[in-house]
């Protein structure tokens, strides 16, 4: 079961990324077909238009009579997904005015989990299962790991987070939390 | 100024546990001299404690000797005059060095209130904000709250900040020929990142409004973008 951690800029750039496996069960698994499958049906332009079509995390029948594997977990999908999560949040954000917004979007087995910090940065957490308390958590501590970088007077908004302690913690905090 | 830029205090005080230089024990100024800071910090390079292992609730030992600020604005002051054609553009750029430094104002205050929170909090309406900047980033800054905050009677969308004695301007003496200036523009530049943040766009500007009483007065105009009156409108 994976985890995807964005970390956007209050201009919305990309400032980070996080890709985390973690080792619990995931509470859907997907169909063990996906290993006997030829290699074109599981190339990065099939999972795309899986993922598009809006087909849930199982299998799906082609015209051909062909069986292929719900996409959703290439990187540009994964990518796109967070990305179209922007406007959702977007617009939760207006009204709620808690940083935590749990759930905000959902597409196909992703959902999608945000937190806005009080400079308006956002981090998007992309999960499959559910886990409001672990998520929680992991904010808080990825939160407190951003402000510090903020404080850095070498550190400007637009800039991409490239430390290693950072990385680090976010991964240690993921595993602890998710 | 409190707070956050106090940052430099736990290496330097590890930088002088470390010198054995007899210059730095014997002698009678708190900081090393330049020639020790050197070699210190060659040597001490692995130690160094990273940006992340520090703590970032520690308020009261952490505040900042008023003069020594003063000090280090004259200095920011002097330096932007040097390099600038006018007035105008000499606050522009004391704005945008208070804006860098309002991010992080921002970010820092309403961690400190909100992170050990089970739901932090964010504010979204236009009032609640004015009020947070005028009470909480003025105490979180300055070190007490702004004197008052007024809605304008002409302009729907201007609000000022009014401070009798700022404190970057406590030991400035405009000159005749600069009257317009106003270095409270740094301030200004503050208010601004922390509108921009909270997501209330506007343009600050700082100007003298002396009065018998308080020769330094000075009002902080907020002048907000139309979109911000128009959600306001929406959240009603």
């Amino acid at each position: 079961m994976s985890h995807h951690l964005f970390i956007l800029s209050p201009s919305d750039t990309p400032i980070y990324s996080l890709t985390y496996s973690s080792t619990k069960p995931a509470g859907n698994v997907s169909s063990p077909l996906s290993s006997n499958l030829p290699t074109w049906s599981t190339s990065a332009f099939a999972g795309t238009l899986t993922a598009l079509s809006g087909a849930s995390s199982t299998t799906q029948h082609t015209s051909g009579g062909g069986v292929r594997i719900g996409g959703g977990q290439d990187r540009h999908v994964i990518q796109m997904i967070a990305n179209a999560s922007l406007d959702a949040v977007e617009e939760v954000m207006r009204k709620e005015n808690t940083m935590y917004l749990k759930s905000v979007d959902k597409f196909n087995e992703w959902t999608v989990s945000a937190f806005i910090t009080p400079g308006n940065s956002k981090f998007i957490l992309l999960h499959e299962a559910k886990n409001d308390e672990g998520i929680r958590a992991f904010f808080t501590d990825v939160w407190e790991l951003y402000v510090k970088t903020v404080m850095n007077p070498f550190h400007s908004a637009q800039r991409v987070i490239k430390s290693n302690v950072f990385d680090a913690r976010c991964r240690a905090s993921a595993k602890k939390y998710l | 100024m409190s707070s956050a830029y106090a940052h430099p205090h736990p290496r330097l005080s590890s930088v002088t546990s470390a010198a054995s230089s007899p210059t730095a024990s014997s002698s009678r100024f708190s900081l090393p001299s330049a020639a020790t800071l050197v070699t210190a910090s060659k040597a001490g390079t692995g130690q160094r404690p990273n940006i992340y292992d520090r703590n970032l609730n520690k308020t009261r030992v952490a505040e900042v000797s008023g003069s020594a600020f003063s000090f280090l604005f004259s200095e920011v002051v002097q330096y932007t005059q040097k390099r600038v054609s006018g007035i105008n553009d000499l606050e522009r750029r004391l704005n945008t060095l208070g804006y860098r430094v309002g991010i992080r104002v921002l970010e820092l205050m309403i961690w400190r209130a909100e992170s050990s929170s089970k739901a932090p909090k964010r504010e979204i309406r236009l009032l609640p904000s004015l009020m947070s900047i005028h009470t909480h980033v003025w105490r979180a800054v300055f070190g007490r709250p702004a004197d008052a905050l007024e809605k304008s009677v002409e302009n729907a969308d201007e609000y000022m900040i009014i401070d009798n004695d700022p404190l970057v301007e406590r030991h400035i003496s405009v000159p005749k020929d600069l009257s317009q200036l106003s270095c409270s523009s740094f301030t200004a530049g503050i208010v601004e990142a922390v509108l921009d943040g909270l997501g209330l766009p506007a343009r600050v500007t700082a100007h003298s409004t002396p009065t018998a009483q308080y020769p330094n007065r000075t009002t902080v105009l907020i002048k907000l973008e139309k979109s911000v009156l128009e959600r306001e409108e929406l959240l009603k």
